[in-house]
């Protein structure tokens, strides 16, 4: 780099402009690949259900009625967790769920926005009025999980916040009805 | 000279419009490609899903993953109470005439609940003043039996739907008292915390974010001022023990089987002393 | 010059008294949500507060500051008088009823419904319509950008227009489009929702619309920061703009890409499929390249500067810069705020890591830093280099402008950096009151008295900035002429029509939200999403 700017060509200043470029194409292809690959080889999605569901009539469903609530382990074997996230708690308010097993998680809301993480888990999901929110999970650690809502649902937002189990596989026993819930600790 | 400078800035602005045009609509396709092709086919592949289904999912054109078979569900409903908040009951609610419901409540209602909403027993609530959509939720559970009562299931199985939201509106439209027999500073400060702040480690919510009129709550909250404090106390009990169980996902019996007596008795004074 | 000062100042005025009283918001909000402050305020005050914060950073500040500063450029990088200014005083006020309809009904907590409205909770009516209002008054500033530029193309057929009215103009026409999607919303949704004509929302829909300019609107107010960077810097620290066809490309770019990403805000949510959050994932990336681009030219502009003052080796130049010049101080921070700050946000757009952090303390970290840091500091720099020139008077000193800017430099990195570490932890976001018995949340009650702190240096830099801005007015000294925007290295005098005007790019932006948000928005058509009851907050 000389002294006197006129005197850096205006093709040298073209040059580093396309090198620095030609990174930072190699950035932003390094960027979307690993996206793109744990897309494939992990199944890596957001959570994007699109499945609508009328949130009037949420509480006189079959699915999210109050006694079907909570976590079911199917004739199949696949565990199923159905919350309800209403204003200002998560029903019901403890959920059990098997250790080093795919859960699935599915969360309607009968009023407002809420959303919900579950702290040291990838389930981060937001839950929308008039579409059941769904994530696949596997829960790998065998401890007591935090669920709070972490979206603005009114002024009560603050006090809203669910417990989750994750129990090892003799732990983990489904009634005759298929249902698991919490231990009384 | 115009014609020459035209082809000139035409030879400068081509490539411009070309080689944007290109990258956008490479870019676009690219993301087209992986994102509605490529990943969710290879991600079905895992679960059994075929293509078409993988694709579609994919555009949420149907529900779930396109990595995961999707659950199905067929319990039976068994709702707990058969009150659903729609644009059309509104409509009925702000329709109702108040009139017609005060011709009603000479007849059935003022001999418990007082021709004002101030009711003489104190097992009985007021109903002055209290939210038209409240009264009305609950004359409808009676009715079908989501609540019940001695006195309270009968009368309300003799009334129909429009009576219903008239004698509602009727109530609704009786100014309250007034009452200020306390002042705030003469309230136990652990109560006015729980009904201002709540209590995030037994995730109680405040009692105003649903109670007080303007919090943005359920529609069916009933308010809690200048409420009896007898009837606030029992009922708080019947939700604690699950007796009653109106309250849709269980709200009320949540929150109640967490409040210690102390705390009850303290609330259901604090509500009948006026405060909002 | 005489043109225009007042309709700056008084521009300026209101967004930077909007900055300071939210200031003062945050710092309380801090504290309330801290152990030391836990159970003060209730959950009323709480979330009327963070409304305020938020309308009056996101808003206020930013609407003002950016009209106020474009009918600075128009008028001094043009050389000619501002058209239609009687139009932009009819804005300005305008958009000052549309400030007062909407903080009356927060005042009186009939608003409590944050920046970002969360339908179907609604509040007043006024609340809306007086944002309507700001954003009605600021698309007259549009036309009057846009018609200022077509006038001095006129005049000045055939020569590249200067490239600090280029990026103004870039900003307008990104403002129009950005500003479809809330519109929309607002217009057709929430406010027949909140004034009772219809009695449900499409809770899906709204968001969606939402979103198409949540994103955008975050580089409407990042390009006036660039705009420095391009166009004020160079000057400042002595040097030339390394390559001005780079800052036209490095706009343009802005405009394209930050239009069709706005999905990934609706990463977490339910109502889109995987496919059309992965077109918008794509884009998003490409969102990052004007700023990298940036940062390589920038960098080489003020090599230059360093280099002519004597610098020598590698890295020598640095040294030589003249820190000592506000303008070239806050570059600096702002891009060791951007280093930070842009690598949070290639995290927030993987969605994997985004599932991560999510509605947690480190998105809030997020856009703290990037926009109350990397792009708030430079508005800084802005005013400091422009007020002389609209007052007619010189700073007495820069000593406090540089201890004005460092100080805000270390409170957002002592406020936000925690937060990052805190949404690791899954801290989650809008609390009024935290539980500070649990023992999870306990262990996070020294990082969130670190970012109190944090905050409040932050109050105490606002405080020196309003103060070294109102001392000017009454300063001793006659402003020193001298020249503002900088010169490149090869000064254009021929550029294409693409690098020159917006024809090209509309016609591309177009198409591109066509293929992003084409179908997403149309699904709510084809078929409607069952309709949430509103939930009334007044």
């Amino acid at each position: 780099m000389t002294d006197r700017p006129a005197e850096i060509h205006e093709k040298r200043i073209l040059g580093t402009e396309l090198l620095w470029a030609f990174g930072v194409g190699v950035l932003v292809a390094a960027t979307l690949s690993v996206i793109v690959f744990t897309a494939l080889s992990r199944d890596i999605n957001p959570p994007s259900n699109v499945e609508r569901s009328d949130p009037k009539t949420l509480h006189l469903s079959g699915e999210f009625a109050e006694h079907n609530l909570g976590t079911t382990v199917g004739p199949d074997g696949r565990v199923t967790v159905r919350i309800i996230a209403t204003q200002f708690m998560f029903v019901p308010r403890c959920i059990a769920v098997p250790r080093g097993r795919e859960v699935t998680l599915r969360f309607a809301s009968p009023d407002v926005v809420h959303g919900l993480l579950i702290t040291g888990t990838n389930v981060n999901t937001m839950v929308v009025p008039g579409f059941v929110a769904q994530v696949h999970t596997e829960f790998t650690r065998g401890e007591d999980l935090l669920m709070p809502c972490h979206e603005y649902c009114g002024l009560g937002h603050s006090e809203m916040w669910a417990t989750v189990q994750v129990m090892p596989d003799d732990q983990f026993k489904p009634g005759p009805d298929g249902r698991v819930s919490c231990a009384q600790r | 000279m115009a014609h020459t400078s035209e082809s000139e800035s035409h030879a400068l602005d081509q490539p411009w419009r070309i080689w944007a045009s290109v990258a956008i609509f490479g870019i676009v396709l690219s993301g087209v490609v992986l994102g509605v092709v490529i990943i969710p086919v290879v991600q079905g592949r895992s679960d059994g899903i075929d293509a078409y289904t993988a694709i579609c999912r994919a555009l949420g054109i149907l529900p779930g993953s396109p990595a995961r078979q999707q659950v199905t569900d067929r319990t039976p409903p068994a709702p707990v109470s058969q009150v659903v908040w729609t644009p059309d009951l509104l409509q009925i609610l702000a329709n109702a005439k108040p009139e017609r419901g005060r011709a009603k409540a000479q007849e059935v209602c003022v001999a418990c609940h007082g021709e004002q909403g101030v009711s003489a027993a104190p097992e009985y609530p007021h109903l002055a003043g209290q939210s038209g959509a409240a009264i009305y939720k609950q004359l409808n559970d009676y009715r079908t039996g989501s609540r019940t009562h001695q006195l309270m299931t009968d009368i309300a199985k003799a009334l129909d739907e429009p009576t219903l939201a008239d004698v509602a509106a009727y109530y609704a439209a009786q100014p309250k008292r007034n009452l200020n027999l306390k002042t705030l500073a003469e309230s136990p400060p652990a109560i006015v915390h729980l009904v201002e702040l709540g209590d995030p480690s037994r995730n109680i919510p405040p009692c105003a974010a649903c109670h007080r009129p303007g919090s943005g709550g359920p529609i069916e909250a009933p308010i809690l001022a200048e409420q009896g404090q007898e009837y606030i106390v029992r009922q708080l009990k019947l939700y604690a023990s699950g007796e009653r169980r109106n309250d849709v996902y269980g709200r009320m019996r949540t929150i109640a089987a967490k409040l210690t007596p102390g705390e009850i008795d303290g609330l259901a004074a604090y509500y009948r002393a006026g405060f909002r | 010059m005489r043109n225009v000062e007042r309709l700056c100042l008084a521009h300026f005025w209101v967004a930077f008294a909007a900055f300071l009283v939210a200031c003062f918001l945050g710092a309380w909000q801090m504290w309330v949500r801290s152990p030391w402050g836990a159970n003060v305020g209730t959950p009323g005050q709480y979330f009327m507060s963070v409304t305020a914060h938020g309308v009056s950073m996101a808003y206020v500040l930013t609407t003002f500051f950016i009209m106020g500063f474009g009918y600075f450029v128009a008028v001094t990088s043009l050389g000619r008088p501002l058209p239609g200014k009687v139009w932009a005083w009819v804005a300005f006020w305008m958009a000052i009823v549309g400030v007062v309809m909407v903080l009356v009904p927060i005042i009186m907590g009939q608003a409590s419904v944050l920046f970002t409205f969360y339908p179907p909770l609604t509040a007043s009516p006024w609340f809306y319509i007086g944002l309507v209002l700001v954003v009605v008054g600021s698309w007259v500033w549009c036309v009057l950008m846009l018609v200022a530029m077509r006038e001095w193309k006129r005049e000045n057929p055939g020569q590249p227009v200067p490239l600090a009215m280029f990026a103004t103009v870039a900003n307008a026409v990104m403002w129009l489009w950005t500003t479809v999607g809330v519109a929309a919303e607002l217009l057709f949704q929430v406010i027949p929702a909140s004034l009772g004509i219809v009695q449900t929302i499409d809770a899906g829909l709204a968001r969606t619309l939402f979103s198409w300019t949540l994103h955008a609107i975050v580089y409407f107010w990042l390009i006036p920061a660039y705009i420095a960077f391009y166009t004020l810097v160079p000057r400042a620290a002595g040097g030339r703009l390394y390559s001005d066809t780079m800052g036209r490309l490095t706009f343009i770019l802005f405009l394209i890409f930050s239009l069709p990403v706005g999905m990934h805000h609706l990463m977490m949510d339910p109502q889109h499929g995987n496919g059309w959050k992965f077109i918008q994932v794509l884009l998003t990336v490409f969102v990052s390249v004007p700023t990298l681009l940036t940062v390589f030219t920038i960098t080489a502009s003020l090599e230059i500067a360093g280099r002519l003052r004597g610098g020598r080796g590698v890295f020598g130049w640095i040294a030589k810069l003249p820190w000592e010049r506000p303008a070239v101080l806050a570059t600096g921070l702002a891009f060791v705020m951007l280093g930070f700050g842009g690598f949070g946000g290639l995290i927030n757009n993987g969605y994997g890591m985004n599932a991560m952090i999510h509605n947690t303390s480190w998105v809030t970290a997020h856009f703290h830093l990037i926009f109350g840091g990397s792009v708030v500091v430079m508005y800084f720099a802005i005013a400091y280099e422009i007020w002389p020139r609209l007052t007619g008077r010189e700073h007495a000193s820069p000593a406090p402008l540089r201890w004005q800017l460092w100080l805000w430099f270390i409170g957002m990195m002592v406020m936000t950096l925690p937060w990052h570490w805190l949404g690791l932890q899954g801290q989650w976001r809008r609390v009024a009151n935290f539980n500070y018995d649990d023992p999870i949340i306990a262990a996070w009650g020294p990082w969130v008295l670190v970012s109190l702190f944090g905050g409040l240096v932050l109050l105490a830099s606002a405080l020196l900035f309003v103060r070294n801005l109102a001392v000017l007015h009454r300063s001793p000294l006659p402003v020193t002429q001298r020249p503002l925007y900088a010169l490149a290295v090869h000064p254009p005098h021929r550029v294409p029509a693409a690098l020159n005007g917006f024809g090209l790019w509309n016609v591309l932006v177009l198409v591109l939200m066509l293929l992003a948000y084409g179908y997403p928005i149309a699904q709510f058509v084809i078929e409607p999403s069952p309709a949430a009851m509103v939930h009334r907050l007044h």
